[in-house]
């Protein structure tokens, strides 16, 4: 596995008494979509903020893409890109000139600059929206092309603020797939969100709550360890060497009403191949999965976690 | 209306005042500055007046005239050998007004024929100090034809022993400004005020307003220095307010006939280093506060010395010793005498080497914090 390219030891942030951030420690492989979720308030923002430089932290160590942040967070700026809650837009200046705006301050002009917002431009299908003004712009159209500056200068890392804050659920799919574009393209992606079913857009999830860190899995771990698994309903009969073959991949067969209901804690390829051979070529259209939903396994995880604070009910 | 709604409204109000410290600061601070300002500092009269004299008679009428002046608490006499040295005090500033006895004072005064004219004082005023040298004027013409009045009833000075039947006259020269126009001095001091309030208003909600819209922070994420952003925000705007200078410049002369007497090259360029100065300043206002309505308030707190305390408008003559101190630690107080020099005087750089030194400190200060300020932010 290759070296993580986001580094955070014993990270504390404290405003006077009150300890926003606590001890957080993550490592964040390159390439991949690291989901940083919690509730409002819960310390996500000050993290990233503490990542990128934009603010100091009480204690610990942050490195990103090999560089000291806290020691040095000019010499960072150039390999991230970023995006807060508020699209950083001028209003007053169109949008080809806060392209040109931003452009210039990552020396990227003439021949290059128009060569990279072509290409910029089509992806993100910014076209129509070139000669506007921000301020006239839809919302998503306005996350989109703020997405699309925070990329302009090819940078390595991706830092995105709650980054469908405001947009329509529309909007936002359109938004996901575009992040996966970049992840696709080697770009790491940091990004918190409230949102916490975004989380299944993603490689890795972290919870936050209250400043402390309380899971760090991928998606399917945290469902595996926080939920009662995935719960398949199947009409109709399953036989009984079926059944012994779901058994035997973990899935266990309970009667319901017509049909059979079947829970699994994780499903990967070994579980989908027993309900292929126990149900036969039908299985597809007889299967109906529930995923757990992961603001239910946010709710497990934060009381496990209270649980576990403060020892066993009596 | 229903009593309880206004009592919620009354009381969220009340809350909300109690708990901001700065809005309560300046609720008490800026009622009290402007009493104490406007009822002691800016009280016209003339207390303790730097007044130069020079003593050319040298006899026991002009001590006793002198020492009348002294012990009235609106001047203190100061000295001089020569009419050139008092008149070159007056130019520096180091005496507000000047006093000339001549050589024959005392025979004239005590010992002249029926039908001769009184003996004449002659005073010497600073006409780009215009406020002050018509206070002066008043308070030692009124003095000295008190203390004349009395040597010449008293006539233990005569020596010839007959009364003389006048007291004394006084003529004024007043340097720079011979009528003692107040237009000209108002128009130079509002570069000052102009220069200083309004350039510090402009940027004071820049920086903050991006901060609210987010730009700010997508700015400081960008290979540009703290030192970049800085100079980004201030040439543009001082480029604006140099033209300003201009535009004043030129409606001042137009309309009012006032125009510099000094070099227009050399107004221009102290004036744009001015702005810088002044721009840093709102920077600095600006990158401090977490809301617009902060850093005007801020803005506003600040114009309330700058428009008393700065000379704009108020004499710093006629202020106590302490808050002319206070006055010197204010950019505004050093542009704005510049500007009279160079406008009323016609001076140059060379006769205003204290106030341009502080200026340059100044500047260079206020820009080096607002950069700082600002990675602090960052």
């Amino acid at each position: 596995m290759s070296e993580p390219i986001i580094v955070v030891r014993g990270l504390t942030r404290k405003f006077g008494e009150f300890v926003a951030v606590e001890d957080l420690t993550l490592a964040v492989p390159p390439g991949t979509i690291f989901a940083f979720l919690g509730a409002n308030g819960s310390g996500k923002s000050t993290t990233i903020r503490m990542l990128i430089g934009l603010l100091r932290p009480s204690a610990g160590e942050i490195r990103v893409d090999g560089i000291d942040v806290i020691a040095h967070p000019r010499r960072v700026r150039d390999r991230i890109g970023y995006m807060g809650q508020r699209v950083s837009l001028y209003q007053g200046l169109s949008l080809r000139e806060n392209v040109e705006f931003y452009a210039g301050l990552y020396g990227l002009e003439g021949a290059a600059l128009e060569r990279r917002w072509g290409a910029v431009r089509e992806r993100f299908a910014l076209a129509d929206a070139e000669g506007e003004r921000p301020e006239n712009l839809p919302a998503g159209l306005r996350q989109r092309a703020g997405l699309a500056l925070s990329t302009l200068h090819a940078p390595r890392l991706l830092f995105l603020d709650e980054p469908t804050a405001g947009v329509d659920v529309q909007s936002r799919e359109l938004f996901w797939e575009l992040i996966q574009e970049e992840a696709d393209s080697g770009v790491t992606v940091f990004v918190t969100t409230h949102f916490l079913e975004e989380a299944d857009y993603c490689d890795w999830v972290s919870f936050i709550d209250a400043g402390r860190l309380v899971a760090d899995a991928t998606p399917e771990e945290l469902r595996a360890r926080h939920s009662d698994g995935y719960r398949i309903r199947v009409s109709g009969g399953i036989s009984e060497e079926g059944r012994t073959r779901l058994a035997r991949a973990g899935l266990e067969a309970r009667r319901d009403g017509e049909g059979w209901a079947l829970r699994t804690a994780r499903l990967d390829s070994a579980a989908l191949a027993a309900l292929g051979d126990a149900l036969g070529p039908e299985a597809a259209g007889r299967v109906r999965v529930e995923q757990p939903a992961m603001n239910e396994i946010f709710r497990r995880v934060i009381a496990d976690t209270a649980a576990a604070r403060n020892g066993p009910a009596a | 209306m229903r009593w309880r709604r206004l009592r919620t409204l009354l009381v969220r109000e009340v809350r909300a005042t109690l708990r901001d410290p700065f809005t309560m600061a300046s609720l008490i601070a800026v009622p009290v500055m402007a009493l104490l300002a406007f009822s002691y500092v800016l009280a016209t009269d003339v207390e303790h007046l730097a007044l130069g004299v020079y003593d050319a008679s040298a006899s026991p009428a002009s001590r006793r005239l002198v020492a009348e002046l002294g012990a009235s608490d609106a001047f203190d006499p100061r000295p001089f050998a020569t009419r050139g040295a008092l008149e070159e005090a007056l130019v520096a500033g180091d005496v507000g007004v000047g006093l000339v006895i001549p050589p024959d004072f005392e025979r004239d005064l005590l010992d002249r024929a029926p039908g001769a004219p009184p003996p004449e004082l002659q005073l010497l005023l600073d006409g780009a100090e215009t406020v002050v040298a018509g206070n002066a004027e008043t308070f030692l013409r009124a003095i000295v034809a008190r203390t004349g009045g009395d040597l010449v009833s008293g006539q233990a000075w005569g020596p010839s022993g007959h009364a003389a039947p006048t007291g004394l006259r006084t003529v004024t020269r007043v340097l720079f400004n011979p009528r003692l126009e107040g237009t000209p001095f108002m128009v130079a001091g509002t570069f000052g005020f102009v220069l200083s309030f309004l350039t510090t208003l402009i940027t004071a909600v820049s920086i903050v307003s991006e901060r609210l819209t987010g730009t700010f922070d997508q700015l400081q994420l960008t290979p540009a220095t703290s030192a970049e952003i800085l100079l980004g925000k201030l040439l543009p705007l001082g480029a604006v307010f140099a033209f300003d200078v201009i535009v004043m410049m030129a409606v001042a002369g137009l309309l009012f006939g006032v125009w510099p007497k000094g070099n227009v090259l050399f107004f221009l360029g102290v004036s744009s280093y001015y702005v810088v100065t002044s721009l840093s300043l709102g920077l600095i206002f600006s990158a401090t506060s977490t809301t617009a309505a902060e850093a005007v308030q801020k803005t506003v707190l600040f114009s309330v010395p700058l428009v008393q305390l700065s000379g704009f408008a108020f004499p710093l003559r006629s202020m106590p010793a302490v808050v002319q101190w206070f006055a010197e630690a204010l950019p505004a107080t050093h542009y704005i005498r510049i500007c009279r020099s160079i406008y009323m005087r016609g001076e140059g750089p060379l006769s205003m080497g204290g106030d341009l030194l502080l200026i340059l400190v100044f500047g260079v200060a206020l820009v080096w914090l607002a950069a700082r300020t600002l990675e602090r932010r960052a």
